[in-house]
């Protein structure tokens, strides 16, 4: 539940998961405040929708199996530092009970030039997707059920191994 | 630090949401004591009362009753009990019974209501067990001897005052579905269900002693799991089961050590 910096100043890492709502410009402020070396910043924040497996969706709750968590996004982050040059990473997600339109996870990265920030950031969330252990239970009129993961988050994260990294 | 948990702001009654608290192997022993004629404990160890075995009867209270406390404390969170334990030590410095009882769960909050609850029934069927032969029974030293887990950490408060009193083997445990059979930690893998699995399986956690497996692996432990309990071949329904040894994905022959964290689960849907 607590941040952590990573001692290494070049790339800051802010890992949390928190039942609590984020602020976008808050943490981007923190990632950035001070820096000159920052080029880009990339942002994603995913939302709640109110349709997916069933078009009614009133609510969401997110389970996460602590401690496994934060370690799962450390190591996501550590992965995605030895693929690009990156200047710094946010991970938030949140858990708990959720209604459609709030924001679940922000995934926030710099770096000197875009390019590493827009594929850091796909690959943190393509990892995060199956990697992390979070569960989401969908909350409908006519019942409630776990979502199912889907095999395009699985197939988005494979191609990562296709394009041939260090692992 | 030291508020009311259970009034809020305005000093109403309210349950504590503990939904995002940890989950911790939690423990409470609790004790009571009954005060009795010398002749009425005699007549108990002699198994001469007349309902029948008063120290077996009791014993079953305390447990049946450690189960229903959310029933009967109207702000304590309904919890899946991993263990419950009764002891009933006769003593007769008393003279009369001392009573132990010891709740364990894996959860998100603390076993001292349910455990202090055991060891009140098991006072108060003693008392019904022998009211007809002894109308002067004093129930007394209720109180939490032991809590471990949680946020607050272990903490004994009365261990300089509590007597040594030698324990008759009369302690026995309960497994309920929750849980499996109930394992000393320091031969034991505490094994963890999460999500969709955990609602299958009726069940947080459990502690597997080792060597109840054919072999120290995952795999092995994930054969004994099911091969408990006819319900939890949901285990082996599920097409994609994940595993975890000490928060970190495993294949199934991973190797197991004592102490180790195991958890089973679906795959993940975050993000």
């Amino acid at each position: 539940m607590s941040d952590e910096l990573c001692p290494d100043n070049v790339c800051p890492r802010y890992v949390r998961v928190q039942p609590a709502p984020f602020s976008v410009e808050s943490e981007m402020q923190r990632l950035t405040q001070g820096r000159s070396d920052i080029g880009a910043t990339v942002t994603f924040v995913g939302y709640v929708r109110d349709f997916n497996e069933r078009p009614d969706v009133l609510a969401l709750t997110l389970e996460h199996y602590p401690a496994m968590t934060e370690k799962a996004l450390h190591q996501i982050i550590d992965e995605a530092i030895s693929r690009w040059s990156l200047n710094g990473i946010s991970v938030i997600h949140r858990v708990g009970k959720m209604t459609p339109g709030d924001p679940i996870v922000l995934v926030l990265v710099a770096s000197a030039h875009r390019q590493a920030a827009f594929e850091a950031c796909n690959f943190l969330m393509d990892y995060l997707k199956t990697r992390a252990p979070f569960w989401k239970k969908e909350h409908t009129a006519s019942g409630d059920y776990w979502v199912s993961a889907r095999d395009s988050d699985t197939q988005a994260a494979d191609r990562w191994h296709a394009a041939g990294a260090p692992s | 630090m030291n508020e009311l948990t259970h009034l809020d702001a305005r000093g109403q009654a309210h349950m504590v949401d503990v939904g995002q608290k940890e989950i911790t192997a939690r423990t409470a022993v609790a004790s009571a004591a009954i005060r009795m004629q010398p002749q009425t404990l005699a007549r108990i160890m002699a198994g001469e009362h007349p309902k029948g075995d008063v120290l077996a009867t009791a014993r079953i209270a305390g447990i049946m009753a450690a189960k229903r406390t959310a029933d009967l404390i109207p702000l304590c969170h309904p919890l899946m009990l991993s263990k419950v334990a009764v002891e009933l030590t006769p003593d007769e410095a008393l003279p009369g019974i001392r009573i132990e009882a010891t709740c364990r769960l894996a959860g998100r909050t603390g076993v001292e209501m349910e455990a202090l609850t055991a060891a009140s029934v098991a006072a108060l069927t003693l008392y019904d067990m022998c009211k007809a032969v002894d109308k002067r029974m004093i129930i007394d030293d209720i109180k939490v001897l032991e809590k471990t887990g949680g946020k607050s950490g272990d903490w004994r408060p009365f261990e300089d005052q509590s007597p040594a009193t030698e324990v008759l083997s009369v302690a026995q445990s309960v497994s309920q579905s929750a849980s499996t059979v109930p394992a000393d930690v320091g031969t034991s893998v505490h094994v963890r269900f999460f999500a969709e699995l955990r609602e299958q399986l009726q069940m947080e956690a459990c502690d597997v002693p080792l060597e109840a497996l054919s072999e120290p692996t995952v795999a092995a432990l994930l054969n004994w799991l099911v091969a408990q309990a006819s319900e939890r071949a949901a285990l082996q329904q599920q097409p994609q089961l994940l595993m975890a040894v000490n928060q970190e994905m495993v294949k199934p022959m991973h190797p197991l050590q004592v102490g180790d964290e195991v958890a089973f689960f679906p795959p993940v849907t975050g993000g």
